[in-house]
């Protein structure tokens, strides 16, 4: 107050870049909802599965990419961009950097966009993109810390708002969770393989995973809440203190959770303790944010009767608040043995999806977006439709998916007083689950109206008002050896210290990581060996990475839990040393069709070909896609070697004649099926890629049945 | 379990001690903090939001 005015510093707020990035959230978050309602619908009319590129295991991923990196990345970077330079009274601290951090993580969406239909796919979920696009990633993402810690060290504002350190753990983790999941070897320039196998990749993906939803799904978000949510409602947040508190609970609980997602699988005992455990202790940070959040609203009830935006956000915030309880509640081991592989995860993550991001981006998008605009938003009406139709649509969706949940995982245990299965055949399950997807795609198809009417109230609203690019202000500059900031505690300390912030909070994330990552490397007894357990042929690995092309682990898991029930449909339950060739590991983590660890030598070549080319040929009534392409393309070859040397290189042991004669066997034991086929009355040429697919197929699992 | 995996890795139980400690103590600090935290500080860093 005392500063003299010729020491007030004169500069203005980038307002396009925050318009940038809030156009692409508009357009990509319709494009993504929208092929969410296609592969939705692809679950009860297979019909809807056109050409090889459009098929529900190469545009899942599509789907899960948009909505996540493109819709929701998007939305971060608009609330960051925007809240940023006014918390910290700074202007971005690089224009050009903000251009190429737009146009970069654009060009990453629209790669994405071609190479996923395309079947270039890792296979890891939400990490699917191969590794020149996981550079890209990373140079961005560097050119995104870049801008923002620069605007922080260029700040007039001393002290860092709570928000400023969710952004921070944001940045500095989703890089750690980036880099190590995305450590593959190269084969070609959209071909690679994990370096890690197993069970080791399954808990570095997992670790990635539920990170990924932690810190770029939950922080940024709680975020962006403790600055538009008070913003919005005219009142400062509830409890400060508590915001510091559940700040350091949830980022360093959070990061030793992953393993929940691995329950009564072969990863080691201990880790899936050590998972159920920080899991359940997640709730006290998690509804921290919740009970500061909905409480930041006392005494203001009134106005979210009146305000549509509000609305947003309570609604958004109750279901942050529910997928929070009913996370640890799935990571409860007896909860997990029926909830997991079924349609129940699939309405926990869109509860916290549609209802916490989703609904957190609208309010957020309507509120901004006539501010810098400079003009009132073009239709209220428009508005509280969004929000009553997508409130409707969030309920029409996860309401059927709990109840497709529930009784997809009692089916699948349900004896017979005989003892046997009372629904053998796993289509029965699926069949019976058809009305409820079919309403969930109803569901979908509401909240993707809601997005469309947003967008048009929005663009609207964006032709009406003029844009102020750049938005003056002032602000006091910082005094280097002010004496009235020094003392205080050491926490107020840490609040101006943003590198030391930053390190405090890698501290935090590492010490969870680390105490999870090591010991499944280093110690030897967590994966047992199994002598029996053999590399896979050349033509074998090729087919495995049709697997992996054609998304089958979208909806067929490689994971037999030690279940009666499931011993009894697939087979031995699976073990971790049979996993020790797996670069990536296939474990999946949906059963929309049953479980293929055990499917070798089930059933003879004929059926998988007449399978593949049509599948309810052999299963009257399935949804699963024909694959008629596999029949007609022929199996490139031109990698196989590269591919076992790769292999060999991380550990495989192929020898040198293995890897010499790589075609000539892959050729070999493609004739030993095709002949196989002809026995059949089967025509089909030895080097098309169903010889391939099949030969993997009949592997699986067979290693131990062979002991 | 957890007891027989500490024991097959050398040095293993000082870091998860280690570790445990590591965020017991910081968070006891950040728990104390809130205790004798500044309430004028509090109300400062509540407005930040509304300065621009």
């Amino acid at each position: 107050m005392s500063t003299p005015l010729s020491t007030i510093d004169q500069f203005s707020y980038d307002n396009k870049t925050v318009r940038n990035f809030a156009i692409a959230t508009i357009i990509w978050g319709v494009v993504g909802m929208l092929v969410g309602v296609i592969i939705a619908s692809q679950l009860f009319e297979p019909a809807l599965n056109i050409t090889q590129y459009g098929t529900f295991g190469r545009i899942r991923p599509l789907h899960t990419n948009a909505v996540i990196f493109a819709f929701v990345g998007n939305a971060i970077f608009t609330g960051v961009y925007y809240s940023l330079q006014r918390l910290l009274k700074a202007r971005m601290f690089n224009d050009t950097l903000s251009a190429i951090h737009f146009w970069g993580w654009q060009s990453i969406i629209v790669a994405a966009a071609i190479t996923l239909p395309l079947g270039m796919t890792t296979s890891h979920e939400y990490a699917e993109l191969e590794w020149p696009i996981d550079i890209a990633i990373t140079l961005i993402w560097v050119v995104f810390g870049i801008n923002m810690f620069g605007t922080i060290l260029k700040r007039r504002e001393r002290h860092l708002y709570v928000a400023i350190w969710f952004y921070i753990a944001t940045f500095v983790t989703v890089a750690v969770l980036h880099i190590t999941n995305s450590i593959q070897l190269p084969i070609s320039l959209f071909k690679s393989y994990y370096v890690y196998a197993g069970v080791q990749d399954a808990l570095v993906q997992w670790w990635y995973g539920h990170n990924a939803v932690a810190f770029f799904l939950t922080t940024p978000f709680l975020g962006l809440m403790y600055y538009f949510l008070p913003k919005m409602a005219n009142r400062p947040v509830y409890s400060y203190r508590l915001s510091i508190l559940h700040f350091w609970a949830l980022i360093f609980i959070y990061i030793w959770a992953g393993p929940h997602h691995l329950l009564y699988s072969s990863l080691p005992e201990w880790a899936q303790s050590l998972g159920v455990v920080f899991s359940i202790m997640l709730i006290a940070p998690s509804w921290g944010g919740v009970i500061n959040g909905l409480l930041t609203l006392r005494g203001a009830w009134d106005q979210v009767r009146e305000n549509t935006i509000l609305k947003f956000m309570v609604v958004g915030i109750t279901c942050y608040g529910m997928a929070t309880f009913e996370g640890p509640m799935l990571s409860l081991k007896n909860i997990n043995a029926i909830a997991h592989f079924t349609d129940w995860i699939v309405a926990h993550v869109h509860v916290g999806a549609l209802g916490w991001n989703g609904f957190l981006i609208f309010a957020m998008l309507y509120w901004l977006v006539p501010r810098i605009f400079q003009t009132a938003l073009y239709s209220e009406k428009l508005l509280k439709i969004h929000f009553w139709i997508g409130t409707i649509g969030i309920a029409l969706y996860a309401i059927p998916m709990y109840i497709s949940g529930f009784t997809q995982g009692m089916m699948w245990k349900e004896f017979t007083a005989e003892g046997t299965l009372q629904y053998g055949n796993f289509l029965d399950t699926t069949l019976q689950l058809l009305p409820m997807h079919i309403m969930r795609a109803i569901g979908g198809t509401f909240y993707l109206i809601g997005a469309i009417l947003m967008a048009i109230n929005l663009f609207k609203t964006m032709a009406l008002g003029t844009l102020l690019a750049n938005e003056p202000t002032e602000a006091a500059p910082l005094i280097s050896d002010d004496s009235s900031i020094r003392g205080g505690h050491w926490h107020h300390w840490i609040e101006r210290r943003p590198i030391q912030l930053l390190v405090a909070s890698l501290i935090m994330i590492l010490v969870g990581s680390l105490v999870e990552l090591i010991p499944t490397f280093m110690v030897k007894s967590n994966v047992s060996t199994i002598e029996a357990v053999k590399p896979y042929t050349s033509l074998e690995l090729e087919g495995r990475d049709i697997y992996i092309r054609e998304g089958c682990v979208g909806c067929h898991s490689q994971m037999v839990r030690p279940f009666r029930s499931e011993t009894e449909r697939y087979g031995e339950f699976s073990k971790s040393g049979e996993f020790v060739y797996d670069h990536p590991f296939l474990w999946g983590s949906k059963r929309t069709g049953p479980d293929l660890h055990r499917e070798g030598g089930k059933y003879p070549n004929a059926w998988h070909f007449q399978h593949m080319r049509d599948p309810t040929a052999m299963s009257p009534g399935s949804i699963m896609p024909a694959y008629a392409w596999l029949m007609e393309q022929t199996l490139s070859t031109t990698e196989t070697q590269a591919k076992l040397s790769a292999m060999k290189k991380l550990g495989v042991p192929y020898d040198d004649v293995q890897i010499n004669n790589a075609v000539s066997d892959l050729y070999a034991q493609a004739k030993l099926i095709q002949t196989n086929l002809a026995n059949e009355k089967i025509k089909v040429s030895a080097d098309k890629e169903i010889i391939a697919l099949i030969a993997y197929l009949q592997r699986l699992g067979t290693d131990i049945a062979k002991k | 379990m957890f007891k027989q995996f500490i024991s097959t890795i050398p040095g293993a139980d000082q870091y998860m001690i280690f570790s445990l400690l590591t965020f017991m103590i910081f968070f006891s600090a950040v728990s104390l903090y809130m205790f004798f935290i500044d309430r004028k500080h509090i109300d400062r860093m509540k407005q930040l939001p509304f300065e621009n």
